[in-house]
């Protein structure tokens, strides 16, 4: 499912399109209405039941809503602001949630002072939340990197060790 | 599918040596002489620098031998801890080699660990290094796991490189040098080896990379160790560094798993991503890899 960060719709299209009650209670009308289970809507707010709209207009994916989700899924932004000694510092929040897991985060900041770009800036140019990954066996990849794989003694060690340790 | 960019080299040498699986990946079979230079390379490289052979010449030093003739690699090596060892605050040092052995990471693979053992922190002052000879003041255990394999892969590029037409990979299991044409590697999730957190191209370049579930035993100890406390690390998981050469690469990917290795990444000029002990994930600033975050 893609979703993009759309620019914020008004809440009353999506009402008008399924109805009140299909806003919010998307996994109720779900089974019966495939219109408003594909997408929902970029909102603003970090609020999502009271925000976040079904679009009848985007019908190409056909993911269903898990019916037990707490929250809908989506993208939701947020600014922030946090004080440092010298200036007030301003940074935006976006996060996805897909079936109430946070899939993505995306930390934008807006640094007033020199000082502070340097922290977020200089040497680390960003960071994600929990990141689950992709199984490998989907990717064009040619190879994969991670530690060094062992062989020899050290296998031969460690399977000594453990077949020791449950005997 | 792999796509039709990762196609080209063609045919593949695999060995296991210095306790890993090497695969040499070119456009032609490479010719026996050529294989033979290799495994030469690899072959001093261990009798000079294991710590898990008795007749290698860290383990004369670590026996009080005092001086001997330099590898042709020591100076380049150890003028990289100097820069490491500034960098991180001392927290990687080359003569971690003894703090390994307390652990249970010994030439036997006994895996007893005997405690946590600080390695000298005044390194500097009892290892000497000249073009010529290769000094230490007092016995001590020389572990050169920060950089060493990069430091290998590299050399055994150079003996590759000049005997073949086309690309060429050199793949020492978790540190590898690409010549050519660009390859795309899945970053491995080091906490589910079937899944990736993301792929970077490699051309042109190498890309090391360093965790602490593999070459790891009871405890929760590991192979990366704090030289100041003789503790393994526990913020960081895994790393990955692309940089112009194997050992500066390697040794970032070692860096990255204390305070101070961003910044020496950047002094450097090497790209990394690094994942925490508790799942999120950091790069540097300019990263290309394509992260799944």
């Amino acid at each position: 499912m893609i979703r993009t960060a759309a620019v914020p719709r008004p809440i009353r299209i999506g009402a008008a399109a399924v109805g009140v009650a299909g806003a919010f209670a998307l996994a109720g009308c779900a089974a019966s209405d495939t219109a408003a289970e594909t997408e929902t809507e970029t909102t603003t707010a970090p609020e999502p039941g009271a925000t976040t709209t079904p679009d009848s207009s985007e019908t190409e994916s056909s993911a269903a809503p898990a019916s037990d989700s707490t929250y809908v899924d989506g993208t939701y932004s947020a600014e922030g602001s946090y004080a440092t000694p010298e200036s007030v510092e301003t940074i935006s929040v976006t996060v996805t949630l897909e079936d109430d897991i946070v899939t993505a985060v995306e930390v934008v900041g807006n640094p007033q002072k020199s000082e502070s770009e340097r922290y977020q800036g200089e040497f680390i140019g960003g960071i994600a939340d929990v990141v689950v990954g992709q199984d490998i066996d989907t990717l064009a990849v040619s190879r994969v990197a991670g530690s060094s794989l062992t062989s020899g003694g050290f296998n031969e060690a460690i399977a000594t060790i453990k077949s020791e340790a449950t005997a | 599918m792999a796509a039709s960019i990762d196609a080209p080299p063609s045919s593949l040498w695999r060995f296991d040596a210095i306790g890993t699986v090497w695969q040499i990946e070119t456009t032609t079979p490479l010719a026996d002489a050529t294989r033979a230079a290799v495994a030469d390379v690899i072959d001093t490289f261990d009798r000079e620098w294991s710590r898990f052979r008795p007749d290698s010449l860290v383990m004369a030093l670590a026996q009080g031998v005092g001086a001997v003739a330099s590898p042709s690699d020591a100076a380049d090596m150890l003028n990289a801890f100097v820069a490491l060892d500034r960098a991180t605050a001392g927290a990687i040092n080359p003569l971690v080699g003894a703090s390994l052995e307390s652990r249970g990471y010994d030439a036997s693979y006994a895996f007893v660990d005997r405690g946590a053992v600080p390695a000298p922190w005044d390194w500097q002052e009892r290892v000497r290094w000249s073009d010529d000879r290769l000094t230490l003041t007092e016995p001590a255990v020389i572990d050169i796991g920060a950089l060493g394999k990069g430091r290998l892969v590299d050399r055994v590029l150079a003996v590759v490189a000049p005997a073949t037409e086309g690309d060429v990979v050199v793949d020492a299991s978790g540190d590898l040098a690409v010549r050519g044409g660009a390859q795309r590697i899945a970053l491995e999730h080091p906490y589910d080896a079937r899944r990736a957190i993301g792929v970077v191209e490699v051309s042109d370049a190498a890309l090391c990379a360093s965790a602490t579930n593999r070459r790891a035993w009871g405890n929760g100890l590991h192979h990366v160790l704090d030289a100041r406390t003789g503790e393994p690390v526990r913020t960081i998981a895994a790393t990955w560094a692309i940089g112009p050469d194997a050992m500066h690469s390697d040794a970032i990917a070692t860096a990255l798993f204390f305070d101070g290795g961003p910044e020496l990444a950047h002094d450097w000029g090497v790209e990394w991503v690094r994942m925490t002990t508790d799942g999120r994930v950091e790069w540097s600033p300019g990263s290309t890899a394509e992260l799944f975050v």
